[in-house]
Parts: C-alpha cells; sequence; structure tokens
C-alpha cells in the first residue's frame, strides 16, 4: 500500500472536477500515439492498464486467474494539466476512438488558482445565452406598403463612411452661375473613407501568427482588388511589418497606436517610403474583452519577428499598460493624441480613438463631437476576445455592446450630429455565428461599422474556443490550430492561403446577407443607421432600453 | 360579331366586356371585332373546344391583354397594348401591330406573341418550360427594355433590333438575372447581361434553320416581310443567350482567381518575395501536419537508464544499489549480486541484515503493491562472502581514527582503492557500537565476528587500544595524508536534575551488558528516561537482566522506530509521555516527573544521547555543540581531516556506513588529484514506474531468484523490449554494444513523440522532453 504521506489527498482532483472529460474508447483505438503527440497542453497521456479475470471453466469451481495488459490513454487530473476541450485528439484520431466531452457539472475555476495566481486564458466570454444583439429581429418588411427590393436581383452596393462628415451647412460648397463648386480655399476637409461596414478590428502580429496575420492581410487585399469589396483591417497594436506598410496595400489597413507604442518608430521610419496612406489610424485605449486590463506579450512569444517589427529586444515580457502613461485627463488624451497622429499623415487619415464598452462612453462621445479632427468613435463591447488576460477580467468586466451604442447614437441624434460621427460597434458580433445579422442590427441601432475579430478567427483558421471555455489557450503560446503563437512548428499547421480563402468567403457572403436584410427594408442606396423602427425583440426590457418595439 | 367597349358615350366595365366575349365564344362566333376602351385582360381564357376563334382588337386595350390566352385563340391588336401582355399565356397566339410595354409574355408558358415594335421593362420574366407543348415564342421587331428575360425558365424570344430606340443596347439593362431555361436569339449590341446566369454565344446551324423557318410568319404578320433579307443574310449578325447548366454552374463557383495565383502575382508582387514576414523566417514556407516526426515533432524521447535513483538506493544512506543486485540476480549471477553490496558496505549481513531499520525497503515501490523487497534478507546472503579484491596500491597513508561503523566503512572503503590504511581504536574491539551496545539478540555475534573477520582480510594496520591524545593526534597528523575522524559518540548526555549522580548512562548500560558485566536487576523497578531506540534497547536488556518493570519515559513522542518499540513492549515495557523528570531519590526509589506524578525507581537509566570526545583535536578543526563540523563531503575545517559517523552528528548506523563511503571517495580524488564528481542524488518521480505490469505476490516465503523478479527496477532498464513491441512506428530498436551492454535508441525520422515508449515503459527509463 501507499504510505499516507506520500499522498497529497487534499489535492487530488477527481475527472468530475474538470470541465472537459476524455472518452477514449479501448475497442477503436490502435494506440498509434497522434492523440498524445498533438495534445497541446499534455492532458492525455499514455498509460498501460492491467484487468485480472477469474474464470471457472470447469463443472465445479475450478478458479484460475488471467492477467491481461493493455496499453492506452489515460486522461490527467492535475489542474496545470488539465483537458481544455480543444479536439485535437479527435481531429487527429484515425479510428474516430476519442473526443473530449464537456462536463457542465465542473468546479474548474475554484481550483485554477494554484499558487495565488489568478487564472488567466485567452479567448472570449464564457457566456453562451444568446447576446442582445442576437435577440434583435427585423420586423419591418416592405410588403404592399412600398416596393421592396430583391437582394439577388437588384443591384446595389453596401457602404459605410469612416470620417468625419460634415454637415451640409459646414460644407465648403458655393454657388456660381448657379453651379454647386467647392470653394477655392476649402479650409480643413475632414478624411473619409468609404468601406464595407464590417472591419477586421485589432489584432496584432505577436498575438496572431505570421501565417494568421498574413492569411487575413491578404484575404482583406483580394477582396478589395479583386472583389472590389473595400474591407479594412486594423493592425492590432505591435506595428505593421514594413514590407506592407511599404505597398500599395497599405491603404486597405488601419494602424492602431496602443499604449506600449510598440512598432511606432519603425512606423514613423517608414512614412517617407509610402506610397499610401492607411485607411486610418485607431487609437485604442481599451479592449472590450478585458476593460482597463493591459495587454501582455509573453517573453517567449517575442522571437525576431515580433522583436524586430515592434522595435524590443528578443524574449521579454511586453506589457501594455491599461493606461497611456502621459494622458491625465480626457481633453488631453484624446486631443494630443488626435492631433499628433493626424499630423503624422498631413492630416490625410482619419484619426479615431476606440475604448472598451463603458457607462462612461457617452463623455467620451461627447468630447469627441466637440473635436473637429475625431473622425470616428470605436466601442468595443464585453463580448469581444483577446489573447491573454484574466478570467476575471473577461468573464465579469466589460458593457454590452447594443445599449452602449444606442445611447451615444441617440445621444448624437439630440445634438443633431448622427450623420457626423460614426460610431463603430465591436465585441461579440458573429457570437453565434450571425454576422450578418449583429451588424445589421448594430447599424439600426446607430453604427455605421462593426469589427470583427474572434469570429474571422473562427470562420478562417477554425479557431476551437467557443463560450463553454473549449481551448481558449492563446495566452499559452500553444494554439493547436496555429493561429495564437509564435512556435512555427504549430503555426505552420496553418495555410495562409485557405486563411485568405475563407476571409473572402465570409465577406462575399455577409455582403449577400447584409442585401438579404436590406433589401426587404427597401433600402438598397444607403446603410439604415439608426433605422431602429426596423428592429424589434420579444423582450421588453430590451425594447424599452433600446427604445425599440417590442414585438411577440 | 362586333364587341363594343363603349356604349352610349359610358365605357363597359372588364367584367361586362369579357362576359361578353365568352357568350360568343360559347355561341360559336369564329370572328370577333372589339372595340377596345382599356378593359383588363381582353381574349384570355377561352378555353378551346376545337374551334377557332380570331379576336381583332382595336382602340385602346387594358393590361393584360390575352393573359391566360388559350390554343386556338387568335388575337390580333391593331396598335400598341398596354402591361403584362399574355401574362401566363397558355397558347394563344397574340399578334401586336405596335409596342408592347411592361412585363409582355410575363409567366407565359406556350402560344406565340409576335410585336410589331419593341416591349417595355421586364419582357419575357418568369417565362416556363412544359415538355407537354411547344415552347412559347416572343417576337420582338426592335428592342427590349430593361430587366428583360428574368428568371426565365423556358421559351424562345427573338429581338431582331431593327431601327432599335436604343442603338447602344437591344436588350436593355442587366437582362437574363436569374434566367434558367429557355433562349433568347438577338442581333444588334447590347451592354451586359447576368453573367453568373447565362452564356452568350454563337447559332448553330439547327438556331439558325430554326430561326429563319419561323422569322418567315412571323414578319408577315407584322407587316414587315420587307426586312426579311435583312434579318436573315447572316448567321454570323445574331447570338443566343442560354442559361448555365446547374452543373455548370457549380463548376464555376468558387473564387474568381485562386488564392495561390493571387499570392504570386499580386501580394507577393506587392510586398516582396517570402510575403510580408519573409524577411524574418528563416524556416520553410511550407506548411506541417498535425502529426510529425524528426526536428519538427514538438516532443522527443530519450532513453535515460541510470539517470535516476531507484527509491531503494536514494533512500539508503549508504546507497546500495538493491536494484543493481536483483538485476544481476536476474541475469543468473548471484555471487555478483552479493558481492557488490560490499563495494558499499563491509557488514551487509550486520547492517542491512540485522540492526539496520531499512529505509530501503520502507521507500521500495514495490511495497505499494504488496511487500517491499526483502532487502533484509538480501544482505544476510551476504555474510558468507570473502573479501573484495582491492586495487593496485597507491603508495598513499590514510589514518583512521575510531573504529566503530563509520571508522570502519571508512578504512574498508579506502582500503579497496588501494590505500594503506592505519585505523585506531580505543577500545580491544572493532566494531565500536556495533559490538559494544546493540544488544546480542539483535545482532547476533556470530554474523558481527564474521563480518569483523572478513574486514580483517583486508589488510588495515589496525591499532587496538590505542587513545589518541592531542599529542598523538599531531603524530598521526604529520605521518598521514589525510586523517579521518570517527570516533563516534560515547559519552552519554545527562540532564543535571536533583539526583541525576545516581543515574546510569545508558551507554555504560549497554556496554556492561555486552560485555557481560550484567547488572542484577532482578525484581527491580526499572525507569529509562529516553524512549528513542537505545532506550528500547536498554528496556530490552533490563528485562534480561531480570527486572519486573521497565517503564520508558520521554518528553516528546518517542523516537525509536515501531520495530524496537514493539520488541520492548513485548517484554512488558511501558511507554510514557509527555513526561519531564524533575528528581530522583535514590533513597525512596522514586522518580518525580513536572507535572507532580512518580514512578517507583530500583534504578534510572539515562539514554537521551550521546556526544562525541573530540578533546584530542587542535582548534583549527572545528565542532559545534560538541560534534565536529563536516560539509555534505565529510570534510572539516582542516582540508586534510575528515569527519564521519556519530562525530559529527548522530545517525544510523547506514548513516555512518554511507558517510564513510562519501568521505573515501572524496579523499581518494583528493589524493589521487581527480576531479570529485558526486553521485546522483535525484530519485525517479515515482508514477514513473509502472506497478501495475507486476501482481501481488501470494506469498512471502523468502526465495531469491523470487524476490529478484519482484523489484520493479526503478530507473534501471530491465531490457523487457516492451518499448520496442510498444512503438507504433517502429522507431525504437534495442542496439547491443560489444561488451554486452545495450542501449535503445530512437529513428528520429520515424517518431512522431507521441511518449507511448515513456508512458509505458514498466521501468521509467524513457524520458519526453520539448524537441527544441
Amino acid at each position: 500500500m501507499e504510505p499516507a504521506e506520500r499522498l497529497d489527498q487534499n489535492h487530488e482532483l477527481t475527472l468530475k472536477e474538470l470541465p472537459y472529460i476524455i472518452r477514449w474508447r479501448e475497442d477503436r483505438c490502435t494506440r498509434c500515439g497522434r492523440c498524445t503527440a498533438v495534445c497541446p497542453v499534455n492532458a492525455i497521456e499514455p498509460t498501460v492498464f492491467a484487468q485480472r479475470v477469474i474464470h471457472s471453466e470447469g463443472p465445479v469451481p475450478t478458479p484460475k486467474t488471467v492477467r491481461r495488459l493493455t496499453q492506452g490513454v489515460r486522461q490527467n487530473v492535475d489542474i496545470e494539466r488539465y483537458c481544455t476541450g480543444c479536439g485535437s485528439c479527435s481531429l487527429v484520431c484515425p479510428t474516430v476512438a476519442i473526443e473530449p466531452e464537456y462536463h457542465p457539472r465542473h468546479k474548474f475555476l475554484t481550483f485554477k488558482n494554484k499558487g495565488g495566481v489568478p487564472y488567466k486564458r485567452g479567448g472570449r466570454r464564457n457566456d453562451p445565452s444568446p447576446s442582445t444583439v442576437d435577440q434583435l429581429k427585423f420586423t419591418r418588411i416592405s410588403m404592399l406598403t412600398d416596393p421592396a427590393l430583391d437582394a439577388g436581383r437588384h443591384e446595389f452596393r453596401i457602404r459605410t463612411l469612416l470620417g468625419r462628415n460634415l454637415p451640409p451647412k459646414k460644407l465648403p460648397l458655393e454657388q456660381k452661375n448657379g453651379h454647386l463648386q467647392v470653394r477655392k480655399e476649402p479650409g480643413f476637409i475632414p478624411p473619409v473613407r468609404e468601406i464595407f461596414p464590417i472591419r477586421i478590428g485589432s489584432m496584432s502580429v505577436g498575438a496572431l501568427s505570421p501565417h494568421m496575420w498574413e492569411g487575413l492581410a491578404m484575404g482583406v487585399a483580394y477582396l478589395n482588388e479583386v472583389e472590389g469589396l473595400p474591407v479594412v483591417m486594423c493592425s492590432g497594436e505591435g506595428g505593421m511589418p514594413p514590407r506592407l506598410l511599404k505597398s500599395r496595400f497599405a491603404k486597405y489597413f488601419i494602424l492602431q497606436i496602443a499604449s506600449g507604442y510598440f512598432g511606432w518608430d519603425e512606423i514613423v521610419h517608414a512614412i517617407p517610403e509610402m506610397t499610401e496612406d492607411p485607411a486610418a489610424i485607431e487609437i485604442k485605449y481599451g479592449q472590450g474583452a478585458k476593460p482597463g486590463d493591459g495587454g501582455l506579450l509573453m517573453a517567449y512569444k517575442v522571437l525576431n519577428l515580433i522583436a524586430k517589427i515592434r522595435g524590443v529586444p528578443m524574449y521579454v515580457d511586453l506589457a501594455s499598460p491599461p493606461t497611456h502613461q502621459t494622458k491625465y485627463s480626457i481633453e488631453e488624451a484624446v486631443a494630443k493624441m488626435i492631433q499628433s497622429m493626424s499630423m503624422a499623415w498631413g492630416f490625410r487619415v482619419p484619426v479615431y480613438p476606440k475604448i472598451s464598452g463603458t457607462k462612461t462612453a457617452l463623455a467620451v462621445l461627447n468630447n469627441l463631437a466637440r473635436n473637429p479632427y475625431a473622425a470616428a468613435l470605436c466601442i468595443d463591447g464585453e463580448d469581444g476576445g483577446t489573447g491573454a488576460a484574466y478570467n476575471v477580467s473577461m468573464d465579469k468586466m466589460g458593457h454590452p455592446i447594443a445599449s452602449n451604442i444606442r445611447d451615444c447614437y441617440l445621444d448624437l441624434v439630440k445634438q443633431g450630429k448622427q450623420n457626423e460621427l460614426p460610431l463603430i460597434a465591436a465585441g461579440g458580433m458573429g457570437k453565434a455565428g450571425n454576422l450578418a445579422a449583429n451588424t445589421a442590427a448594430m447599424i439600426m441601432l446607430g453604427a455605421s461599422a462593426v469589427d470583427i475579430g474572434k469570429y474571422i478567427m473562427q470562420a478562417a483558421a477554425d479557431c476551437f474556443g467557443d463560450e463553454y471555455n473549449r481551448c481558449n489557450l492563446c495566452n499559452t503560446g500553444r494554439c493547436p490550430r496555429g493561429i495564437t503563437t509564435q512556435d512555427p512548428k504549430l503555426y505552420r499547421r496553418l495555410d495562409p492561403d485557405k486563411v485568405a480563402e475563407r476571409v473572402v468567403d465570409v465577406f462575399k457572403s455577409a455582403d449577400v446577407e447584409l442585401k438579404k436584410i436590406f433589401a426587404p427594408l427597401g433600402r438598397s442606396t444607403e446603410l439604415p443607421i439608426g433605422m431602429s423602427d426596423a428592429l424589434g425583440v420579444a423582450d421588453k426590457a430590451i425594447a424599452d432600453r433600446l427604445k425599440i418595439s417590442y414585438v411577440c | 360579331m362586333v364587341i363594343q367597349g363603349k356604349v352610349n358615350g359610358k365605357r363597359v366595365s372588364s367584367r361586362e366586356l369579357e362576359e361578353w366575349i365568352q357568350q360568343a365564344a360559347r355561341d360559336g362566333k369564329q370572328t370577333l371585332t372589339i372595340h377596345a376602351d382599356g378593359q383588363h385582360g381582353i381574349g384570355g381564357r377561352i378555353w378551346p373546344d376545337g374551334k377557332r376563334l380570331k379576336i381583332t382588337v382595336d382602340g385602346p386595350a387594358g393590361q393584360r391583354l390575352g393573359s391566360m390566352g388559350m390554343s386556338g385563340t387568335e388575337i390580333v391588336v391593331k396598335g400598341s397594348v398596354s402591361d403584362d401582355v399574355g401574362w401566363i399565356n397558355c397558347g394563344a397566339k397574340i399578334t401586336v401591330l405596335g409596342d408592347v410595354t411592361n412585363g409582355a409574355h410575363n409567366a407565359g408558358a406556350q402560344g406565340i406573341l409576335y410585336v410589331q415594335g419593341g416591349g417595355g421593362a421586364r419582357c419575357d420574366t418568369m417565362t416556363k418550360f412544359n415538355p407537354r407543348f411547344e415552347p412559347l415564342q416572343s417576337w420582338y421587331f426592335r428592342d427590349v427594355g430593361d430587366s428583360f428575360a428574368e428568371f426565365k425558365a423556358g421559351g424562345i424570344a427573338v429581338v431582331c433590333g431593327v431601327e432599335p430606340r436604343n442603338p447602344d443596347n437591344i436588350l436593355g439593362y442587366r437582362p437574363c438575372v436569374g434566367m434558367v431555361g429557355g433562349t433568347i436569339y438577338f442581333r444588334g449590341p447590347i451592354q451586359g447581361y447576368s453573367e453568373k446566369d447565362v452564356q452568350c454565344v454563337a447559332l448553330s446551324p439547327q438556331d439558325w434553320e430554326w430561326l429563319t423557318k419561323n422569322i418567315k410568319p412571323y414578319l408577315k404578320a407584322i407587316d414587315r416581310l420587307a426586312s426579311l433579307e435583312e434579318l436573315t443574310r447572316s448567321r454570323g449578325e445574331w447570338q443566343k443567350l442560354i442559361a448555365y447548366t446547374p452543373a455548370e454552374k457549380a463548376a464555376r463557383r468558387g473564387m474568381k482567381v485562386p488564392m495561390s495565383t493571387f499570392r504570386t502575382q499580386v501580394w507577393d508582387a506587392g510586398v516582396g518575395k517570402g510575403g510580408i514576414f519573409g524577411e524574418y523566417l528563416e524556416h520553410d514556407q511550407t506548411i506541417l501536419p498535425y502529426i510529425t516526426t524528426d526536428k519538427n515533432r514538438r516532443f522527443r524521447p530519450v532513453w535515460r537508464n541510470d539517470v535516476y535513483l531507484p527509491p531503494c538506493a536514494y533512500n539508503c544512506p549508504s546507497r546500495i544499489p538493491s536494484h543493481k543486485r536483483a538485476s544481476l540476480i536476474r541475469q543468473n549471477r548471484l555471487e555478483d549480486a552479493l558481492a557488490l553490496v560490499l563495494q558499499y558496505s563491509p557488514f551487509p549481513a550486520s547492517v542491512c541484515g540485522q540492526v539496520c531499520p531499512n529505509l530501503c525497503m520502507d521507500a521500495c515501490t514495490r511495497g505499494e503493491l504488496d511487500q517491499p523487497l526483502d532487502i533484509k534478507n538480501l544482505g544476510s546472503l551476504s555474510l558468507e562472502l570473502p573479501a573484495p579484491e582491492k586495487a593496485r596500491a597507491t603508495g598513499k597513508r590514510v589514518a583512521v581514527i575510531g573504529a566503530g561503523p563509520a571508522g570502519l566503512s571508512t578504512a574498508w572503503q579506502l582500503a579497496l582503492k588501494g590505500h594503506e590504511v592505519d585505523l585506531y581504536e580505543g577500545s580491544n574491539h572493532l566494531g565500536g557500537k556495533l559490538e559494544m551496545c546493540i544488544p546480542r539478540e539483535r545482532l547476533p555475534r556470530k554474523i558481527l565476528k564474521k563480518e569483523i573477520s572478513r574486514f580483517e582480510e583486508m589488510g588495515i594496520n589496525v591499532h587496538l587500544k590505542t587513545n589518541v591524545s592531542g599529542k598523538r593526534f599531531k603524530q598521526i597528523y604529520d605521518t598521514h595524508e589525510v586523517v579521518v575522524i570517527g570516533v563516534g559518540a560515547h559519552e552519554a548526555r545527562m540532564v543535571p536534575f536533583k539526583g541525576y549522580a545516581d543515574v546510569i548512562p545508558g551507554i555504560e548500560f549497554l556496554k556492561q551488558v555486552n560485555y557481560g558485566e550484567s547488572m542484577d536487576f532482578k525484581k527491580k523497578d526499572i525507569v529509562v528516561i529516553g524512549a528513542g531506540n537505545a532506550g528500547m534497547d536498554i528496556a530490552c536488556q533490563a528485562y534480561a537482566c531480570g527486572a519486573s518493570s521497565v517503564t520508558a519515559v520521554d518528553i516528546q513522542p518517542p523516537a525509536s522506530f515501531s520495530k524496537e518499540q514493539e520488541l520492548a513492549r513485548s517484554r512488558g515495557t511501558q511507554i510514557l509521555y509527555p513526561k519531564s523528570t524533575e528528581r530522583y531519590d535514590k533513597k525512596k526509589n522514586k522518580v518525580t516527573f513536572q507535572d507532580g506524578t512518580s514512578l517507583d525507581a530500583d534504578a534510572v537509566i539515562m539514554s537521551i544521547g550521546e556526544v562525541p570526545v573530540l578533546d584530542f583535536l587542535p582548534q583549527s578543526i572545528h565542532t559545534e555543540r560538541g560534534y565536529l563540523v563536516v560539509n555534505e563531503m565529510g570534510q572539516t575545517t582542516d582540508l586534510k581531516v575528515f569527519g564521519v559517523g556519530d562525530a559529527t552528528q548522530p545517525g544510523l548506523v547506514t548513516h555512518a556506513i554511507g558517510q564513510g563511503r562519501i568521505a573515501a571517495d572524496v579523499i581518494h580524488t583528493q589524493m589521487m588529484n581527480y576531479d570529485y564528481v558526486p553521485e546522483i542524488q535525484r530519485e525517479i518521480p515515482r508514477e514513473r514506474i509502472k506497478t501495475v505490469y507486476y501482481e501481488a505476490a501470494r506469498s512471502d516465503e523468502f526465495v531469491v531468484e523470487q524476490e529478484a523478479n519482484k523489484c520493479m527496477s526503478c530507473g534501471s532498464c530491465r531490457d523487457c523490449g516492451m518499448c520496442e513491441v510498444s512503438c507504433y512506428y517502429g522507431a525504437i530498436s534495442r542496439v547491443e554494444g560489444d561488451g554486452g551492454d545495450f542501449e535503445y535508441t530512437v529513428k528520429d525520422d520515424l517518431c512522431i513523440g507521441c511518449g507511448f515508449c515513456a508512458g509505458i515503459c514498466p521501468c521509467g527509463i524513457w524520458e519526453v522532453e520539448e524537441n527544441v
């Protein structure tokens, strides 16, 4: 018997404590070891099982012992090596002999703080319930009262404007000989881009693997140049590969500057060599997935490529603090960052801030509304994803995007500025797979565009993550799909060409679906921004809060 | 018959006009002339009864003229018509001697529409295909408007393109959206069509034959025969639009430009070869599968044989490799196996076999399954062995002071290595406490004597009855390269409570008993202060001397091992704690404790440990709290002087033996000028040993071969070949060296790093590490 002093019975967990339980079929298993070779966390390990059977075959009791040893696969109960349910084992198993099964009554969070270290992970908020946006439906369909359009038959473009739109009275136009023309000295005309209303939100080089980032970027270039769909993508905070910066494709990209200022010296050096202006500059103040929590790129991810692009030494932890170091008030923060970034490209590029969804969004909005150089406001709601954060930040911090955007839009309406300052909504777009519907709903609540992040990772690269904490290993550098790792052994699993193809698929189909939503409303020329009479919801409280109709 | 659409200046309703027409048809009228006034649906729905009805319409016709028209009905309109002419036409022949507006032949299925002019928007849309009938025909002399032939599923439309209203585009804006069947022949310029639905091709001879044959009656009907020659002069002037088949559409689905082409021709051309990260990445740009081999594996297995110590050897202070002994026995090398132990201890039978608490057995992995390996018995088996061979003489001289377990072990090891050893002992016996203090019943004299005599075979210069004073020490120090101090601890520690002078020191009592100067304890009550292992020995000996009761007291839970305790208790010993002695009154034969209780005591023996007598040492050799200060290699503060055994700290006999061996190793390397390489000190992680391979033994009978088989060979390959057989990819092979040694190796190009070898190795040899 094992001496008791060698046991740690206090901390020995049963499988029932863990969120995923491995179902292994001994009868199907060939013991080829592919599952144990691929498991990103060593949650399963090869082992030996003994079976002892007593046979009695004669007409009287004639006991005979038969011992049989078999080899097989066992799940580890060590909390540090818990099964994350990614399913890589099932992916590689040639005989369908193994799969993780979600265990809804697990107590994982109760234990995952060993050594006083709170649980950290990547991914998204674990909340499988339908988001507010997912509950909204489009209830105003043009029937006999006014002519609906046919999305398949009629040609119309889904586009939105990124940048400050001058109100008619402030347009630098004058009448001459009965014709409107631009005034000789028009003064400052804010830069505006016409883009597709779904953008790829900020995910940094570093958070994403080179194959993933390049796949997304190439897909964006393809959409613009082959499909004629002006999709833009934000660089994330981690600089931009100089080759891309200096190429003509730079115009499809939004450069992000955040509190870490990584890679910005390289960008500034590259400005004279740039042949195209970027689509916009995004100043990141917060992230929906982990509001008030900074970013951290772990040292082991900071390899040659990342170090070069970010302008840092190799193998050091890279912290992006939750706040910008030299900004002490909202006025200062917004004014000085927008000024600086506008100046860098001669005021030819829209510059706007991105904040986390928050009750204080209106204060920021009103500040921006007064700033003639502010090009937009991007609000990132609680359902956003991230590469690494404390579980508590992800699960419990943040503000749902729907009412946040709605409040902002109605505030602009009150000021008569709803057509001037575009609002961009992020956080949970496509959470349940309904990307176009979520986008259309946010537009009707008042957004001009939406950002997607984790949706595109799932759609374009089959990210395993879900709202049940499946996989979510982004922070560990061991992403089994090769999406969020800097380990070539892992990211070389991902084919950038196929990522790009899927990006194209996603946007082409979203374009069709958006038309399927907008056409029956009779809209074809402009986005129905703020057209909230088209929305309905079967929840009275949501209806009242969002000032849309209650339907049932 | 003539039907008036306006009677007495008042327009007839569409309903009335329809009733009149239907009545006329029922009446068998064959020709009708209708002076229309905008009525709806004129001429439709006249279900054929074998007769024919020809309707001539003049005046303004309303919408849907000839709608749901049936075969047998022929309508000629002397002018233009309004929208939806021939709507759901099911066979009527309609001739319009003017233009048709929007929606002509919308949803038409059979019949003919001849148009002398042009068509409006959405003509020929939603037309049908029905194999029971001849296909629908729609003929337009000039051109047609926007959205022509949307969702067309059947029928033939002909647009002649004569004097078109829009000379640049005779089919209007975006024709053929959603068209899935039918044919459009046209002649003249167009500006695009729905390319995802239809293709534009040249006319085949069969097309041409049909067209030239059917155009004549059309032109005749619309009175444009003059154009016949122009329209039929050249097949090349005509083109045809036909729908893609579903199979063709499926084949055309997908990327407009393959992504690989886009990458090479557009992306890389724009950003540079190798993509945006090309300048930083050093690895191949190829894609890797999830399961990889060689340098692309995430993990690799390593055969780490004898890198870790098994629990027995790790926990044995003498480091006796019992797993190696078992392995030799399994190889039928029993003698080698038993002799191996002598390389580690001169007293396997006396210590392992008798007095040692066998920490090895407590730790033995086998104990998790049934019983630990019987290392005690295996130790005893070495009793009869002769002394092992010594190495060649080195000419180095070492002095060892004290012939207890520590001194003997050091001297033994040094002699084995070929050094000359002078051993100094104050008493006239070798063996120290083994000889003097351990009760004979725990260590039979015969066994000890046998092993002492083996020791004596080593040719060590033994100087008995040699008390080492300060002066003598200096002499020894000066005449030897190294001096080892193993004088043990022989001065009893005493607590100076009241009356302690009447207390018998335990060590003295034990020595007296062992040398036959037995005390007479007959019918006496004895109290032993200190319930450690020595206290238990004393208790047993006291009973042997005739005591009627022995009570051992301690201020804390007794430190004695259970076996010693059990033995003492079996004799009748009571153990009491916590008891802190206050005084001993010899006259009243009473020991009183601080808690106020007392015990009758004819004699009190104190056994709370001993301290060494080190008064002969010079000041340069430090002591602390009575003990010699040494490091883990046995070195004192003087590099020439080493300390071992109880003189350095109290311990078990096996500790003293182990310290002696380590000190000897260090002394050897020091004298020979080698680098000292410390032994492996890592214990194999217990979970690595797969105890499940073994079946619990049903008998505890000691059979040496069986015992060796029971050994799980922790951390030391038992050469079972399990890994070689288990590896799915055949990546592991056994390689034998020249000297009969072997190793297991991995073919990296086959190994996927699954870890099965490590997971199933009975001995825990294979280790999986990151493949960097």
